[in-house]
């Protein structure tokens, strides 16, 4: 690997030092917000009213409250569920398929669907989610199309299916970026690699199987990274779907956390809740670093 | 190339594929073009393009100068510092790199609602309640994902091209600008298309930052459609958002164009 | 030469700065898009009248509670304020709002606001706000789907058997969405006001007010009280007991284009709303003509549980008001641009192409708002109204009812969710304030 024993590099360690300073300054800054964030955690810091200035220190309490109050560990059973299905089955799996798949097909081909897939990614949360609710609702795309012609009555799928309902709208939203980031890194797998394989003989499930996979392995372990927390800390979409509900059948840990900082204004106890997010995909990462130390 | 059946299959399965990715857009179309736009899925009476009038009356194009700016400058910034701390960072061995990276992209997980009230403060103490401070802010957000995605793409870099370039008398910029980069181009277009997006969607920031209304961006305009009493205008909604994503998927594909080359556009024999 | 040269420029100087004072004097004033038509010719009047200029900055309703909060905290928030009535005792507590009784003194048209609606924007004593409109509550019922249900009409339920007598006949008759009772997070604050609160009025006897969250003498909540067990209890029959209605139309995610496109349909039996509800009904685009309206809807006070005791009827009301920020720097010239906003002829003006209910009596026994039946008629219930938990902590208390309603939803019963009600009252607002009826 690297070394620095390479000249450029050691001759030029001030300007490389350099280089790392306005980042190093940034960095400093978001560190002092999130210690912030920490901080609030061990209090009973308010959003609004007198509490929201003379806050106090509360100790553990925040973090007792989240095993010992009906919500959180509810919360994070449906997070998990909507994790794995939406990000790391849905996204990554669908999108690498796509990456792969499209590096070889024909340029019409590819931008059709590369435009389908990067709407939905760039098409505002908000907006989304009311096509997604229109798709689904009664008199909607689904029912119209195929429920009723079927000879079915129309399905409440909000009511009936709405955990899965808005699994498929988060892969439906969030593809693009698995694609995007698969993609540029199958582009930096050298093409002699994969010549050379295709001259042994190899099939094109070898050839992504054993060949590309393992050279992008750090952008696999990164992405799964990436989507893990976005999908763990997003809420956007389902915050406007459904709200969290029916009930909280749809109540993630990020849905879950916002009603609590911001409908409940409990800036303290919202923040233990994101504290332990954390500390939970903290530990799901490790699994991901270890992907990435592998040898190859 | 594949054989010509296996291809076949696979472009009809694509094409299906768009088909069902696309489908629920009719809804976006559907209400977009119907000057009697009510929210429901159905066919318009009359097509009329009054929605995308109204769209771009108002305020319209001043909000999307600074959703332009704010997204261009935010993606800007962060691919310049990202760039400038990446390529040390993935060059020099520093013990615990990957780790300290790693840890940063958690930190983000700290939900901004926490992050906001002191990144408020210290905006409002720095004078940094504008556009710029929007700008600043959101790279600071972004900088973890920024540097670690940066860092990753620069270790696929060969050094030993970096070696040749230096025995043939280059200097570190030199082998930094025409070797580096140009190398990771595709992920550079990532990481700044990704930047790029991300600020073009942030609502919240933008909207607590301004100070004049004339500062808002079109994420903001979007929330127009809403009004008290849960009375949406949908018809501006569907037609507004179509104008609102409309750019950033053009600099997608103006991106694209740039971005598919890799290891072919750099004298390595692809 | 030197010296007189000196001297001009300081005396040009503070002319210059003479001159720049009154355009420097400027009023901010942050506002929601959606009352632009209220506030926008009021902003010209103050202009015209005073030569002023008024910075003002419009946001969409989305995100605006949040900016109005961190605005006054971080001492950025424009001079005048709108803001939602519940927050203005949060707000006033934290000693960001300006009293107002002094400044309004002066104002020959203060003494028309209707004391009840001054005290939902007072804080101890003290009005901070001026609410720019109210509101009440009841039940609205499709009658066609009564008719086919074989419910006598005009519908005069006089307890909640009768409500849930009736929702049983309408679901018998097929209809889908029999009584469709705000429930749940993501209907916010409707959940309390427009569902819990109003059952909650007429769960029990006032004395004490053992219907309410709050006791008002001693400024305790209730952590658990009969009251709070029959309108829960309520929730139960309603959503899981006798499945009186599906819980969907509560978390879609336009809920109010879901209701109205549910009574276009003839899908919706009974509906726990408010009087807005007649600016649109089913259609908001082209809202229906009068006789449509009474053809196809009527309405009905919500009645009291029939409990001894109980209020027969009950109503509750909410609002925005428009207030001073306390560290405005000219606050008479920030109140006087209240007073061009709320003048007369502008006030009645919007009161009335809105559909709004007046908060003033000269507005409200003008001829042009008397002579409008469903205001008149509206505003007969509003006598007898009262106003939400206006001190400190209600946000919170708000959302932690409608967090219980969600978990009736999910089928937690009725024990268990007062449980949990009262100990996250105990935990935001300490053993010591937090009060159990028997």
């Amino acid at each position: 690997m690297k070394n620095q024993a390479n000249p450029w590099l050691t001759s030029n360690l001030f300007l490389l030092g350099l280089g790392l300073l306005p980042a190093a300054i940034l960095i400093g800054a978001l560190l002092y917000f999130t210690a912030w964030a920490f901080a609030f955690s061990f209090t009973d810091l308010a959003l609004v009213g007198r509490k929201s200035v003379e806050w106090n220190w509360v100790g553990l309490q925040n973090f007792e409250r989240l095993f010992t109050r009906r919500g959180f560990l509810e919360s994070l059973w449906t997070t998990v569920i909507f994790v794995f299905f939406s990000a790391i089955v849905g996204q990554s799996v669908l999108g690498f398929l796509l990456a792969a798949v499209l590096r070889g097909s024909q340029s019409t081909i590819r931008s059709v669907v590369e435009v389908c897939i990067m709407l939905g990614w760039l098409l505002p949360d908000i907006v989304a989610a009311f096509l997604w609710s229109a798709t689904t609702s009664q008199t909607g795309l689904i029912n119209q199309l195929i429920v009723v012609p079927l000879g079915f009555p129309p399905i409440n799928f909000i009511n009936e299916y709405a955990l899965p309902i808005v699994t498929i709208a988060n892969i439906w939203k969030g593809t693009a970026w698995s694609y995007l980031l698969f993609s540029a890194a199958l582009d930096s797998v050298s093409r002699e690699v994969v010549e050379a394989a295709k001259v042994d003989g190899a099939t094109p499930f070898q050839r992504i199987w054993l060949v590309q996979l393992p050279i992008i392995r750090p952008h696999i372990a990164t992405n799964m990274l990436f989507i893990t927390i976005w999908t763990f800390t997003y809420f956007p979409l389902i915050f406007a779907m459904t709200g969290g509900g029916p009930g909280r059948q749809t109540e993630v840990l990020a849905v879950f956390l916002y009603n609590q900082s911001f409908s409940r204004g409990n800036l303290g106890f919202g923040s233990a809740i994101s504290v332990a997010m954390l500390v939970i995909v903290g530990l799901l990462s490790l699994v991901y670093l270890r992907m990435l130390r592998e040898p190859k | 190339m594949e054989s010509t059946g296996t291809s076949r299959v696979t472009a009809i399965a694509l094409a299906f594929m768009a088909v069902i990715w696309i489908s629920p857009f009719s809804w976006l179309l559907l209400n977009a073009f119907n000057p009697m736009s009510t929210g429901q899925l159905e066919i318009p009476r009359a097509v009329g393009l009054d929605n995308f009038a109204l769209a771009v009356s108002g305020n319209a194009g001043r909000q999307f100068l600074n959703s332009m700016l704010i997204a261009a400058g935010t993606a800007t910034l962060s691919v310049i510092v990202g760039i400038s701390a990446a390529y040390p960072l993935s060059r020099l061995r520093i013990p615990g790199r990957n780790a300290f990276l790693w840890t940063l992209v958690l930190l983000r997980m700290l939900p901004s609602a926490g992050v906001l009230v002191p990144l408020y403060f210290a905006a409002q103490r720095s004078g940094l309640l504008n556009q710029l401070g929007v700008i600043i802010a959101l790279t600071v957000l972004n900088l973890p994902f920024t540097l670690l995605l940066l860092k990753n793409f620069f270790d696929t870099v060969p050094i030993e091209l970096e070696e040749a370039a230096y025995v043939e008398g280059a200097s570190l910029l030199q082998i930094v600008t025409k070797i580096v980069l140009p190398m990771s181009r595709a992920g550079i277009a990532v990481v700044w298309f990704y930047s790029f997006t991300g600020a073009w969607n942030e609502f919240l920031l933008p909207l607590i930052f301004a100070r004049v209304q004339d500062a808002f961006p079109m994420s903001v305009g979007l929330y127009a459609a809403f009004g008290q009493q849960g009375a949406i205008n949908y018809g501006f909604l569907t037609a507004f958002s179509i104008i609102y994503a409309a750019p950033a998927v053009g600099v997608y594909f103006l991106l694209r164009r740039n971005m598919n080359t890799g290891f072919a556009g750099v004298g390595v024999k692809g | 030469m030197l010296k007189r040269g000196f001297l001009t420029t300081v005396a040009a100087m503070s002319l210059m700065a003479a001159a720049a004072i009154p355009a420097k004097a400027e009023v901010s004033f942050m506002y929601a898009e959606w009352i632009a038509a209220l506030v926008e010719p009021g902003i010209a009047a103050f202009e015209a009248e005073t030569g002023e200029t008024v910075k003002a900055i419009k946001l969409p309703g989305q995100g605006y509670d949040q900016r109005i909060a961190l605005d006054l905290a971080a001492g950025t928030a424009a001079d005048v304020n709108l803001m939602d009535s519940f927050m203005v005792s949060e707000l006033a507590s934290a000693g960001y709002l300006e009293p107002l009784n002094d400044l309004a003194s002066g104002w020959d048209q203060y003494q028309y606001y209707l004391p009840g609606l001054l005290e939902v924007a007072s804080y101890q004593g003290k009005v901070y706000a001026l609410p720019t409109d109210t509101d009440v509550r009841m039940l609205w019922y499709d009658k066609s789907n009564f008719e086919k249900a074989g419910i006598a009409m005009p519908w005069e339920p006089k307890s909640w058997a009768d409500i849930l007598d009736a929702a049983q006949k309408l679901k018998d008759a097929g209809v889908q969405y029999p009584f469709q009772l705000p429930a749940g997070i993501k209907q916010g604050e409707a959940t309390t006001m427009q569902g819990v609160y109003m059952a909650l009025l007429g769960a029990d006897v006032p004395e004490g007010d053992r219907n309410r969250l709050l006791n008002r003498e001693t400024n305790q909540w209730i952590g658990d009280s009969p009251a709070l067990r029959r309108t829960f209890d309520l929730y139960h029959q309603v959503f899981v007991e006798r499945e009186l209605n599906p819980a969907d139309l509560n978390y879609a995610t336009d809920i109010g284009a879901a209701v109205r496109q549910a009574l276009a349909d003839g899908k919706l039996g009974i509906l726990a709303s408010g009087s807005w509800e007649d600016a649109c009904l089913w259609d908001c685009n082209n809202p229906p003509s009068r006789e449509d309206r009474d053809a196809q809807v009527g309405w009905t006070p919500w009645p009291g549980s029939g409990e001894p005791g109980t209020k027969t009827t009950t109503n509750i009301s909410g609002g925005w008001t428009i207030g001073v920020n306390a560290n405005a720097a000219d606050k008479e010239l920030a109140f006087k641009l209240i007073t061009s906003i709320f003048d007369e002829a502008n006030f009645k003006e919007w009161t009335l192409a809105n559909h709004r209910m007046a908060v003033r009596t000269d507005i409200s026994e003008s001829p042009e708002y008397t002579a409008d039946p469903f205001l008149a008629k509206a505003t007969a219930l509003a006598a007898d109204t009262t106003g939400r938990d206006t001190v400190p902590g209600y946000q919170t208390v708000s959302a932690l009812i409608q967090q219980a309603t969600s978990d009736l939803l999910d089928g937690v019963s009725v024990d268990e969710v007062v449980q949990g009600y009262h100990d996250a009252l105990v935990d935001e607002f300490g053993e010591e304030n937090v009060i159990t009826y028997e």
